[in-house]
């Protein structure tokens, strides 16, 4: 029973349904990446996990125990938001940074002061600073620094990179897998910057307008994922039968991406080109536009 | 363990070969200890599951062993094992890919093989 489950989670915020029925099995020692567009329901999809919001419909079990109002559950997930500051020292803006950090030590019973520390030098960030003065990126550093000293079993990121430089994004995965390693915690990572994250998941979650419509090893969904090309007739002949996504003809070509069965192996011919999608260019062609 | 991983291929195929290349190049010994797979995960970036995907593939085809408990060596006669199989993978990554262009191309078996001549 070592699971996080959502149970048909519906969310309304009045007579706007946001999730419609997600249904998702999260299991310990693995990390997922939520994937999807703005608006798509990431944020509520974690707040309801975490039993920081109350779904409309459905329910939230971690390890067997329901996350709602129950302390028992709480204690094993840490939702760290994405920090939102308004201009001035009003609210939580005034907070200086170690007050924050002092505040949050309270909050997770398995605390680890020692991670914090240590990330406050990678990251160089001044913790005498008010949340108020901090940079979009510094703001990210601190949920990062919350988020990962918390040691709770389930641990979710939304947005964690946003703002950060590329070195402090690289910093950031390097002891996000450190922490992975030594702990087995699970961790769920909500991102738009895809491709460089791809590779820490092991699954991917695909969320579009409310549902969950894709959950796949990474490797497995990359190994199998391929853009089609060539003549029309072709291309129409591999796509038979097959799951397919963002068709394009043009004149006497055409273009599509196609899943292939696990194991299934396609060739270029004289006729068709077959190249490997990185997981951006899979999503994209899933979750974007139609042509 | 030095090269950066690309986008063409599958990381966990790109991690054995890796792997595979510094047995050839002698940067890893015989009887030599692998990095852990924690270790190539922090190196690459990337989930250690992939990492240890990368590495089992090289323990099936009996390059690495395990020494259970201490980690991942090479086996004795790993370099060879990996030139005899690669060679012999020659011809379907290479050579097929060759004629299949020289087709597309209208190139006939006799230029192709002139060209081969000429390329040495």
């Amino acid at each position: 029973m070592n699971t996080l489950e959502c149970k048909g989670i519906v969310k309304k915020f009045g007579s706007n349904e946001v999730l419609h029925g997600v249904d998702v099995t999260l299991e310990k020692g693995k990390i997922y990446g939520l994937i999807g567009r703005n608006g798509a329901g990431k944020t509520t999809l974690l707040s309801i996990a975490s039993g920081q919001n109350p779904a409309t419909a459905g329910e939230v079990d971690v390890d067997g125990l329901k996350v709602w109002d129950n302390q028992d559950a709480l204690d094993k997930i840490c939702f760290s938001r994405e920090l939102n500051i308004t201009a001035g020292n009003t609210g939580i803006g005034g907070l200086k940074v170690k007050e924050y950090l002092k505040a949050a030590r309270t909050y997770f019973p398995g605390y680890d002061k020692s991670i914090e520390e240590r990330l406050i030098k990678e990251f160089e960030l001044d913790i005498k600073k008010r949340l108020s003065k901090l940079s979009k990126g510094m703001l990210s550093m601190v949920t990062i620094i919350v988020a990962l000293a918390s040691k709770s079993e389930y641990t979710f990121f939304d947005e964690p990179v946003a703002g950060l430089d590329v070195v402090a994004r690289d910093t950031f995965y390097k002891i996000l897998l450190e922490e992975f390693a030594e702990s087995g915690r699970t961790f769920v990572i909500s991102t738009h910057i895809i491709e460089e994250a791809a590779d820490i998941f092991e699954e991917v979650l695909f969320l579009d307008k409310g549902n969950i419509i894709l959950k796949e090893n990474t490797q497995e969904l990359v190994g199998r994922t391929v853009h089609v090309s060539g003549v029309s007739e072709e291309v129409d002949k591999i796509m038979e039968g097959k799951k397919t996504y963002h068709v394009e003809t043009i004149g006497r070509s055409k273009a599509a991406t196609v899943m292939l069965e696990p194991g299934e192996e396609l060739r270029n011919t004289a006729d068709i080109t077959v190249q490997p999608m990185n997981l951006q260019q899979i999503f994209v062609a899933m979750c974007g536009k139609e042509a | 363990m030095n090269e950066f991983l690309s986008k063409e291929k599958s990381i966990y195929i790109q991690i054995s070969e890796m792997i595979e290349n510094d047995i050839l190049r002698d940067i890893l010994l015989e009887e030599e200890k692998v990095p852990s797979t924690n270790d190539l995960a922090k190196m690459y970036t990337i989930n250690p599951a992939t990492a240890a995907k990368g590495v089992n593939i090289l323990v099936d085809s009996g390059v690495l062993y395990k020494k259970r408990g201490i980690g991942m060596f090479v086996s004795e006669g790993a370099k060879e094992m990996i030139m005899k199989r690669r060679k012999a993978e020659f011809y379907d990554n290479y050579v097929k890919a060759i004629v299949e262009e020289a087709i597309s191309l209208g190139i006939t078996r006799a230029d192709l093989i002139k060209m081969i001549d000429e390329a040495k």
